[in-house]
């Protein structure tokens, strides 16, 4: 990798420039020369350089010592090695001063210029690291980071950002893999709670009595194996936020419980007399209808409207398409860090089977596509080729196009079909999708004679 | 027909020439051309007391043959590049022309008894490395390997008179043809 690392040799002697230039190449580093500070500063504009190599002495009015506060000013980061064969103490001083990495008199050992420039590489590599890390794990808690340029997604952020400071319990539906996490996330996190725990229990993953000592806790002797107390994660959110995600798929049992927590702010643990109290701020998250599921008579419509106090609702990815290209090129940059590969862009082709995919599985299938694309792909550029594992998987849809000769009712008949399909003959579902009323929607289905 | 060209000056060791000679041929798989280069006093830096590496590759490089794939040069004088102490040899990355010094190669430089076997071994590194620049190739991370960096004699004595299977591959792949 060490090509991706640049460096910049400036000396007024061409000699000098192109001999140490051509010792570095040999080590496998791109490097540039500039026979001037004027010169070496224009190009610290634009190229980002991991080592700059500059001469103390060269004639212009700009010597070694102004190019290099010169370069720090624009480069901030910039490793400057100041080289000079006139050593005095005086300019080693301030070369050091002014933040000079090294100060080497010339000729030098060839080991001395190799360690030295292994030890800033080395350095440099993990300041890389450390930044990609660093934002790594700022970018799942904060808005900004949310990647996005649909108007309801910006609608959605801006409601989020203003309940962060809130201490209400909020209700965030979503399709699986829509970021609903990531929302309660940067919800604790850009709020008053944000030192505090953020605790996420998944309620779709665990047993009910499992789930039940999870969330409470439970005291020692409860039951076989509790072989001392344990604190739940109610308790172990005190302060900051818990997150129960996949909450429609809850227990009546537990539905109870979690009632008398979010009236009372307080519970029992497992076998315990004693009452906790806990000043936890609920976020919960579901992918399935609770309506219709009160309707069924599988979830409490007291305990939904105690959750439901701020509504969160996340657009399916499908529903904002223009999100794709954003989300797939910030999804590129990552896992070209993480594969460790040179893959830098999607191509024309290849984006457009994106824009085209109705990504069933949302954002985070949107990301494992990527990363599977990035793993076979043997080029720079991800193409079309790399995404054909997606047209297998049914739901691949062929991009719209307007049919070339089609009546205006032909149309309507096609568009009515359709949508009935899709919400299973729902009536009133339909003619809300379709924006029409119903009464309009059973003359037209009758009009055209469509099977329901 | 195209070979690969080994030049020396007059007085340059025989026997490291030869030796030389025979890595170089198995090695790239090419036929050997020996060439007598002019004595390199013209580089001569009184100051230094070296001879710069500089204008002694300039000099093979314009003495290389029209048959020549490279042109590799031997020379028993100390060479230099103006911003380093010495050099133990100096290639155009990717070019035709190369030149490695032996004067550094000898114990005896360093204050030792003299060693043949080391000496001729040294020499033959050096000279595979610098060829190797010829052909494209770039310092190795690989201590063993023919062009891993070398800046005091014992890494050329830690590392073997052959690629590693990473520069041969490389090497395979294009730089030949």
């Amino acid at each position: 990798m060490k090509t991706h690392w640049r460096i910049l040799v400036v000396d007024d002697e061409a000699v000098m420039c192109e001999s140490l230039a051509a010792w570095l190449r040999e080590d496998g580093y791109a490097v540039d020369t500039a026979s001037s500070g004027h010169q070496a500063i224009e190009m610290a504009r634009t190229v980002d350089y991991a080592i700059y190599f500059v001469d103390l002495k060269m004639p212009g009015g700009l010597d070694g010592i102004e190019t290099m506060m010169q370069i720090r000013r624009l480069r901030p980061e910039a490793s400057i090695i100041i080289i000079t064969a006139y050593a005095t103490v005086d300019t080693a001083i301030t070369a050091m001063k002014e933040g000079a990495l090294e100060y080497i008199v010339k000729p030098c050992n060839p080991e001395e210029i190799s360690l030295l420039v292994n030890r800033t590489i080395k350095v440099k590599n993990l300041q890389r690291e450390n930044t990609i890390l660093r934002k790594k794990l700022t970018r799942q808690y904060r808005f900004q980071d949310v990647i996005s340029k649909s108007p309801r997604m910006r609608a959605i952020l801006d409601l989020a950002t203003e309940v962060s400071s809130l201490p209400s319990t909020v209700l965030i539906l979503g399709e699986s893999g829509t970021g609903k996490e990531l929302i309660a996330r940067a919800i604790h996190y850009s709020g008053q709670r944000a030192p505090k725990p953020f605790v996420a229990v998944s309620c779709a993953a665990l047993a009910e009595t499992l789930l039940e000592s999870e969330l409470f806790g439970y005291e020692k002797g409860a039951f076989t194996g509790a072989e001392q107390q344990k604190r739940g994660k109610f308790e172990l959110a005190d302060g900051g936020t818990i997150f129960l995600d996949e909450i429609g798929d809850i227990s009546p049992k537990l539905q109870v419980d979690l009632l008398r927590v979010l009236q009372d702010r307080s519970f029992y643990r497992l076998g315990g007399a004693e009452e906790v109290r806990v000043d936890a701020r609920v976020i919960a998250a579901t992918h399935v209808n609770l309506q219709e599921a009160i309707a069924a008579g599988r979830f409490r419509e007291d305990l939904f409207y105690r959750l439901n106090v701020i509504e969160v609702r996340i657009p399916p990815l499908r529903e904002r398409r223009e999100d794709v290209p954003l989300l797939a090129q910030h999804f590129v940059e990552r896992f070209a860090h993480e594969l460790g590969k040179d893959i830098s862009e999607i191509s024309e082709g290849g984006l457009k089977v994106l824009m085209d995919y109705n990504w069933p599985g949302n954002v985070r299938e949107l990301e494992n596509a990527i990363e599977r694309a990035m793993v076979t792909c043997r080029n720079q550029t991800l193409g079309e080729d790399n995404f054909a594992f997606l047209a297998q998987n049914g739901a691949y849809a062929k991009g719209w196009a307007v049919p070339p000769s089609m009546s205006i009712q032909e149309m309507e008949k096609l568009l009515i079909a359709a949508t009935l399909q899709s919400v299973e003959g729902n009536i009133k579902e339909c003619a809300s999708r379709l924006g029409i009323d119903r009464s309009t929607l059973y003359e037209k289905i009758k009009r055209y004679e469509i099977p329901r | 027909m195209k070979y690969l060209y080994l030049g020396a000056t007059a007085d340059t060791d025989h026997e490291a020439f030869a030796a030389i000679g025979s890595l170089l041929t198995a090695e790239f798989g090419l036929p050997l051309r020996p060439l007598e280069l002019p004595p390199v006093d013209f580089a001569f830096d009184a100051r230094r007391k070296q001879y710069g590496s500089i204008p002694v590759l300039e000099m093979v490089s314009r003495l290389c043959p029209g048959d020549a794939v490279k042109l590799v040069g031997i020379t028993e004088r100390d060479l230099f590049i103006p911003v380093l102490t010495f050099v133990f040899g100096h290639a155009q990355l990717g070019g035709r022309a190369a030149v490695v010094s032996l004067a550094r190669l000898r114990q005896e430089f360093y204050g030792l008894e003299p060693d043949r076997q080391i000496f001729l071994d040294r020499a033959c590194k050096e000279a595979l490395h610098e060829a190797g620049h010829t052909f494209g190739l770039v310092h190795c991370p690989d201590r063993s390997c023919a062009m891993s960096l070398s800046t005091r004699v014992q890494q050329i004595d830690q590392k073997r008179a052959a690629f590693c299977p990473a520069c041969a591959r490389r090497l395979s792949r294009g730089v030949l043809t």
